[in-house]
């Protein structure tokens, strides 16, 4: 196998850059970098609405604790539940970049004997490629490099590439039948996330704070939190259309976790100003905004001053939800030693377990790097290494705990990845290019059957032979646990009822439900 | 012991039971509604391919003749049916069906072969089965919250917690919610939400500063079916107030003083089927079916 390198070139043709803030610029005083941060903040209370201060860190929420039929101001009223729910909150582990399927969740022992045998064109049957493999002269079948075992009462084949996951296997339900439009990263992350492959939509967690509200006032609603890569290859560019409050109002988007010591920016106060000070500060703010919304009564003012009261809330809650000295040592027995480093996936499990204990409706972690389209074998052993023992600590601690009964955990990428191999095939090198017509995610928890599989695919893992799920249908499910029907969780913009599953048909997978 | 028909109610009013579109109109027979309970939960290890323990159930034939030892359904009484007594055991026992951790049927799918069976267990003819169309809970949660809504929001806002309500059905109760602020929350102020305790369903407590006094106010809420008192002062003795909770189902004590005696405290609550334990000093007893613990 190739060694693996910290820094590997893109061989993905689809990545977007990153988009740097000005703390990532290098050479610049700190001190410097916060005016420039100022003088841009105090242009936005003048200029611009609302979610231009999500870049800085505090996109935000609020507490919102009056149902809809109750409160005076109509507009941040979160809506009730169609029927008693399931859940209460999410955690979404997201695998960035799209893991293949045939290394962890749809096992097919039939394939070891095909090594380097062409796809049968009758099951690729003209299907589009990328620009990666479209000069492909071959379509060599690349059999999973990690050997299967079954796991559990249920007798789940899981991959050695997870064996502490194995453990909790009778916890999760796999749906291997699952299938997107989407052949290209960006598109399919924000199918994925937001239900549209177009920016500008809602992300799942802004919809499920506009219909539920929050648990926690002091807290927001939706968190994302970005993990450390322990590899980096064909990096996918995550930016906030991907959580963002779309149409909705914008106290709905997420807030990003930063890693590190600091992880809302700029929520500590300024060296020499008190917290007085800044209540006085900030309550100086939000009555000139007050002033504007009685005078031009944009509802975005409201979200506004909101969002400094988050931020001031946050400022006690956040030191207290980032302390971790109050965990027992099974914790790290659980999440392992990574868990005590901050931006780690491990430790932004462990922060999603806190954070869910506390209320918080919608966290998503994002794991990057699973874009393999070469050296499979090598870069996906470490991510799913980074990854492992942490997933089954944070199903395992749930569990302990009582809540994964009400806790939805949801596991998987945006797409899935073709039996043959992109580029030279060998035993134990080869890649895999994006396929969207099926991929396997988990979900375990929250009212959804344990222990069980839902969906097939065909020998090659390349069509969908039973039960086949559109994301939609993952998103109407997902909905369905939290008391919504996903037909009646709408909002009105440009004249439409806008929702999350869009206008083609979902159905709600209830042979999976509880 | 927990019984098990008790512990049915609870996971009747807690489960969200999907809601077939084909029930309706057409009359219920073991075609329409028995076989389908069958071939989705059973069939796989007694039919065509797989005959576990020698039986078949995948046609009204096979049911009725039964495994290579005995029939199973015994036409009109329930109770002493071999196929009853399987699919109502707890799920730790080792006889329960379906068998290998499989999920078990729901409170509705048995109900449901209890009516087939009792009717007599017709082929064809139909049968008096229970409307599955909605939620026994969806009727019985608790009161109706409509006429009292706007009070015990106001009254809930003045002590510091929130009461919201489950779902917009309006018999779906109201759950007690405490955790922008947990620690305004004492025993007084439960003390104080006496006027809206038959609303409450469900009290998120975790963190607050209730102890075993404000166990007394909690069993005063007779429609309470979940609740959560993770890393709080009470105690086993305490714990014993709850008897009157007929409807308690799920009761996290996650981080509490909770000992070995909680389990005697605890053996009136009927409905009881989920009880927490993790970092008490009765662990390790962990995320076990109340049913195993209590025993
Ligand atoms: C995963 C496989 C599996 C499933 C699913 C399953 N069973 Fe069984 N069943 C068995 C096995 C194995 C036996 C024999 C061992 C025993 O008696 O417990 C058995 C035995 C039985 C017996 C006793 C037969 C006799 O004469 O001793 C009955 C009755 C029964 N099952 C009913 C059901 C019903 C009703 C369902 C569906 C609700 C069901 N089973 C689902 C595996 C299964």
């Amino acid at each position: 196998m190739a060694s693996p390198h910290p820094l590997q070139p893109d061989l993905c043709s689809d990545h977007g850059g990153e988009h740097p803030t000005i703390w990532d610029l290098p050479n610049i005083p700190l001190g410097l970098k916060q005016e420039w941060l100022n003088l841009e903040t105090r242009r936005h209370f003048l200029g611009r609405g609302a979610k231009a201060l999500a870049w800085a860190g505090l996109a935000s929420i609020l507490g919102r604790s009056l149902p809809r039929a109750l409160a005076n101001e109509s507009s941040s009223a979160p809506l009730l539940p169609h029927f008693a729910p399931k859940a209460k909150r999410a955690i979404y582990l997201f695998m960035a970049g799209a893991p293949s399927q045939f290394e962890t969740w749809d096992y097919k022992p039939g394939l070891s004997s095909m090594f380097n045998q062409d796809l049968p064109e009758s099951v690729r049957g003209g299907q589009q490629l990328t620009g990666m493999t479209a000069s492909q002269t071959r379509f060599p079948v690349a059999p999973s490099f990690y050997k299967f075992a079954q796991h559990g009462q249920a007798g789940r084949w899981c991959s050695e590439l997870f064996p502490y996951t194995a453990k909790v296997s009778d916890e999760l339900c796999v749906i291997k039948s699952l299938h997107t439009e989407a052949i290209n990263h960006e598109p399919a992350i924000l199918s994925i996330t937001t239900g549209n492959m177009f920016p500008g939509k809602p992300s799942v967690g802004a919809w499920l704070s506009y219909g539920l509200g929050a648990i926690n006032d002091e807290l927001p609603t939706f968190v994302v939190m970005i993990s450390k890569m322990p590899i980096q290859v064909n990096v996918q560019a995550l930016s906030n259309r991907l959580w963002s409050s779309g149409f909705l109002s914008p106290e709905h988007a997420a807030v990003a976790l930063r890693s590190g010591s600091n992880p809302v920016l700029h929520l500590k106060d300024p060296p020499g100003v008190d917290r007085s000070v800044r209540r006085a500060m900030i309550d100086g703010v939000n009555d000139l905004n007050h002033q504007l919304f009685d005078r031009v009564g944009d509802p975005e003012i409201n979200a506004r001053i909101s969002q400094y009261e988050m931020a001031f809330r946050m400022q006690t809650s956040v030191p207290e939800l980032t302390n971790f000295s109050d965990e027992p040592s099974s914790t790290w027995d659980l999440y392992g030693p990574k868990a005590k480093e901050p931006g780690t996936f491990a430790y932004n499990c462990l922060m999603a377990r806190r954070l869910a204990e506390r209320g918080v409706r919608f966290s998503q972690v994002f794991l990057r790097s699973w874009d393999q389209h070469n050296n499979l074998p090598t870069n996906i052993k470490i991510l799913a290494e980074d990854s492992d023992r942490p997933t089954q600590g944070l199903i395992a601690d749930l569990k302990r705990r009582g809540m994964l009964d009400d806790t939805l955990v949801i596991w998987g990428g945006e797409f899935g990845r073709t039996v043959y191999s992109q580029g030279a095939l060998k035993p134990q090198d080869y890649g895999r290019d994006h396929h969207p017509r099926c991929f396997s995610m988990w979900l375990a928890g929250g009212g959804v059957k344990p222990g069980i599989s839902y969906g097939e695919t065909d020998d090659f893992s390349y069509n969908i032979a039973k039960d086949p799920v559109h994301i939609r249908d993952l998103h109407a499910t997902m909905l369905h646990q939290f008391g919504f029907d996903h037909e009646r969780l709408t909002h009105k913009f440009q004249g439409l009822e806008q929702k999350l599953t869009g206008v083609l048909p979902a159905r709600v997978i209830r042979d999976i439900l509880l | 012991m927990i019984s098990y028909s008790k512990f049915l109610t609870l996971s009747a009013a807690l489960a969200l039971v999907a809601i077939s579109p084909q029930l309706g109109a057409e009359p219920a027979t073991f075609a329409t509604r028995v076989a389908p309970v069958l071939e989705k939960n059973c069939t796989g290890c007694h039919g065509e391919n797989k005959q576990k323990g020698g039986l078949r159930l995948d046609t009204f034939a096979h049911v009725m003749r039964g495994s290579d030892d005995r029939v199973v359904v015994k036409a009109g009484d329930f109770s002493t049916s071999e196929l009853h007594r399987r699919i109502i055991l707890p799920a730790s026992d080792e006889d329960v069906m379906p068998s290998d951790g499989k999920p078990l049927l729901s409170s509705a799918d048995i109900a449901l072969l209890e009516k087939w069976i009792a009717a007599g267990a017709p082929a064809t003819e139909p049968f008096d089965a229970p409307a599955l169309a909605r939620l026994p809970i969806t009727s019985s949660a608790a009161p109706d919250y409509r006429p009292r809504l706007a009070a015990a929001t106001a009254l809930a806002q003045k002590l510091g917690v929130r009461l919201v309500p489950r779902s917009i059905v309006p018999t779906d109760g109201l759950i007690l919610r405490t955790a922008s602020a947990p620690t305004q929350c004492t025993d007084a102020v439960l003390a104080q939400l006496a006027p809206v305790a038959d609303l409450i369903v469900e009290a998120e407590l975790a963190r607050t500063k209730i102890t075993d006094a404000g166990l007394a106010s909690l069993a005063l809420c007779p429609n309470l079916q979940i609740l959560d008192l993770t890393q709080t002062a009470v105690t086993a003795q305490g714990l014993g107030a709850l008897h009157l909770l007929k409807n308690l189902g799920v009761l996290n004590l996650t981080n509490t003083a909770a000992d070995k005696t909680t389990a005697a405290s605890l053996k009136n609550l009927p409905s009881l089927h989920r009880l927490w334990l993790f970092g008490t000093p009765a662990d390790p007893v962990i995320a076990k079916p109340a049913a195993a613990v209590v025993k």
